[in-house]
């Protein structure tokens, strides 16, 4: 035995922290991918439920001082959930589970860990950001400037780092797997994750593309057009709205398929099909080319054929992805018995919720209802990612013990699952009766920025708040579950 | 876990499949940035409006970059040659040549912006021309530093026809990068 050796067997085992700041092990870097992401999920959805706190009273600001900072709130959840929370929970998933799915280990796992940090310390800088009265620019262009630019400097390390580890998972998938493994013989998880991952390489960099733009612009000098304060977030909306929030749908579909497979003990038939729907739900989903700031007069790009034509093909597509669930779920009855695995119900809850969600998405877009930039999109938006976050919930649950070891809470996880999807519902429903009857998507602090003729509203409004109520109620339940998981499987591992 | 294949993993080129993927994301980045300058330029232009001052943007310096970036594909291509055949001092003598052409690149681009007296905030033109220019120059320049690696390890004796992937997946990577140029040359120092 040399020094080195004696010294390193003399060392105390590393706390959770130095593991957890040191590692490369696809486990850990899970953790925090996850336990982040949905930390990120549960401050999304608090900032969204003080918006709907806000919108309770839209003749006065009750909970804000001014409409910028209900915008930054607004805005701030929409960039918590989708960039800080949801998509890095995926990541979390696809570190650790897609690998083992493959037969084989994640490939440069350094790159992952660099990816991981990278991300961490981007959502730092932007929740700062947010927190400094910067965010993505406000209406009235009152926020300040340093912090705005803080915050599009920590969402380019939040892409940056998303890139990297998508690269990673990507390689791991096409070049990392077992000898004799084709792609058609890869778990859903795998195959819609590559699908997803595909898409976010091409929809990320563009995003990364458009916050330079406006980073450059704000930097030094008064903006000339696109680091405007007022202008910033119309270029980066795209990524937060119909149809590039379905791609984080896309891996939760694919979850939801081998959770209940599994569950019922059976594996899907017309798997082929399955495969093409999932695919080309990942390629429907592409949105980096609606970008309503950059439309020509005259020619909205979401009027156009080609917005139009995406949201309606997603519906059948997603509807053939609910029928090989329910083909599934009609074979394998026999074998759930009176109670279904808790992740499993969760799963079916999201795959419902992204057919809702994708035919809310079509209905938006026919032209004479006029309900492009009203609270329908809203809705759509909360189907969607409600429907991916319980989907992620359903993957860390069904996985967990390989993650984290021993110590499911499948009791309490169904719970929270269950509080989320009605809050989910509540929210969603409510904000598409208030979208048709012409609320605004942002609806300001004023009646007259909110855009309905006081037609009734503000009782939805409430159910509506109610349910980002039962949202976060489920999220803190989750949380809970998910912590406790944690400690007694340390417990049990110690 | 759902169902798992256990048999062992083979690892094809894996170096050169992440490097197409991040190349393809570098090559989205420059997608967007080119979709909106041309959007935005085809608007502009459609109005009426003057899109660069009149004599701002030359061809002779676009045209220089343009060949300097064309002589460093080929370079770059001799590189990968020279490690498939085990050959070390054509390797070296081609990797660091492709070095100084990004070098030279850069050298130029920089010179002829601190020439023109198009300041950043002159017009949206301007600011756009600025960030896909300055992008494409942080990506020769992580080019050149890729290269120095591979130099460094060329020196070492690393870079043989075993490890070839490293020298394939640079080599990717500057193809891109030439790539980029090519429509950076064409669709703003041609057609301005």
């Amino acid at each position: 035995m040399t020094t080195t050796d004696t010294a390193a067997a003399s060392d105390p085992s590393p706390t959770a922290l130095e593991e957890a700041v040191t590692s490369t092990d696809p486990n850990t870097l899970s953790r925090v991918w996850g336990f982040g992401g949905m930390t990120s999920v549960l401050l999304g959805a608090i900032a969204g439920l003080l918006v709907g706190f806000e919108r309770l009273d839209l003749a006065s600001a009750d909970v804000f001082s001014s409409a910028d900072e209900v915008f930054q709130f607004w805005s701030a959840h929409r960039v918590a959930l989708v960039l800080l929370g949801v998509l890095p929970a995926l990541m979390g998933l696809a570190t650790t589970v897609v690998p083992r799915q493959c037969g084989g280990s994640l490939l440069f796992p350094r790159a992952a860990a660099l990816a991981c940090w990278t991300w961490l310390i981007g959502a730092g800088m932007t929740i700062a950001g947010f927190l400094a009265d910067g965010g993505l620019g406000t209406p009235g262009g009152a926020g300040q400037r340093q912090a705005t630019a803080l915050t599009l400097m920590g969402l380019l390390l939040v892409i940056g780092g998303l890139l990297l580890a998508s690269v990673c998972v990507m390689t791991t998938i096409v070049s990392g797997r077992a000898a004799g493994t084709g792609l058609r013989d890869l778990p859903f998880t795998a195959w819609t994750t590559l699908v997803a991952a595909t898409v976010w390489t091409g929809m990320l960099p563009v995003l990364a593309a458009n916050a330079v733009l406006a980073y450059v612009d704000l930097r030094g000098r008064p903006a000339i057009r696109y680091g405007a304060e007022d202008a910033i977030w119309e270029q980066l909306s795209w990524m937060f709205t119909h149809p590039a929030i379905y791609v984080l749908a896309l891996p939760a579909l694919g979850i939801a398929l081998d959770v209940l497979a599994r569950a019922t003990g059976v594996t899907q038939s017309n798997r082929d099909v399955l495969l093409v729907a999932t695919a080309a739900f990942g390629f429907l989903s592409f949105g980096a080319f609606a970008q309503t700031f950059f439309d020509t007069p005259g020619t909205p790009i979401r009027e156009e054929a080609l917005s139009v034509v995406a949201a309606f093909a997603i519906v059948p597509v997603a509807l053939a992805i609910l029928g090989g669930v329910a083909d599934t779920l009609r074979r394998g009855a026999s074998n759930l018995g009176s109670k279904p695995p808790a992740d499993a119900v969760v799963a079916l809850l999201a795959v419902l919720l992204v057919v809702v969600g994708t035919v809310v998405g079509a209905v938006h877009v026919i032209a004479p209802l006029e309900l492009l930039g009203t609270a329908v999109e809203g809705a759509n938006f909360t189907l969607v990612v409600g429907a991916a976050v319980l989907g992620v919930g359903a993957g860390f649950h069904h996985w967990g013990d390989d993650i984290v070891g021993p110590g499911a809470r499948p009791g309490l996880f169904l719970l929270g699952g269950l509080a989320l999807a009605l809050g989910v519902v509540l929210s969603g429903v409510t904000d598409l009766i208030s979208g048709l009857l012409d609320q605004n998507d942002f609806t300001g602090v004023t009646l007259a920025a909110a855009g309905h003729p006081e037609s009734g509203v503000d009782a939805l409004n409430l159910v509506s708040m109610v349910g980002s109520l039962a949202a976060v109620a489920g999220l803190v339940v989750w949380m809970i579950a998910g912590t406790l998981h944690m400690v007694t499987a340390r417990k049990d591992a110690a | 876990m759902a169902a798992t294949v256990p048999t062992a993993p083979t690892r094809p080129r894996t170096l050169v499949v992440a490097s197409a993927f991040g190349t393809g994301t570098v090559l989205m980045y420059f997608g967007g940035l080119f979709a909106l300058y041309f959007s935005v330029r085809a608007d502009a232009l459609a109005w009426g409006s003057q899109w660069y001052p009149e004599g701002a943007i030359q061809l002779v310096p676009g045209g220089m970059n343009m060949a300097t970036m064309a002589m460093s594909a080929i370079t770059m291509a001799w590189a990968v040659q020279a490690v498939l055949n085990d050959d070390r001092v054509h390797a070296m003598i081609a990797m660091a040549l492709t070095a100084v052409l990004g070098i030279a690149m850069v050298n130029q681009t920089v010179f002829y912006f601190m020439d023109i007296g198009l300041p950043i905030d002159a017009s949206e033109a301007a600011t756009m021309l600025y960030v896909i220019v300055g992008s494409h120059l942080v990506m020769v320049a992580v080019g050149v530093l890729w290269l120095g690696l591979l130099l460094l390890r060329t020196l070492g004796g690393q870079d043989t026809n075993r490890h070839r992937d490293l020298v394939s997946a640079a080599a990717l990577y500057w193809y891109a990068a030439v790539a980029v140029y090519s429509v950076i040359w064409v669709g703003i120092y041609i057609a301005k």
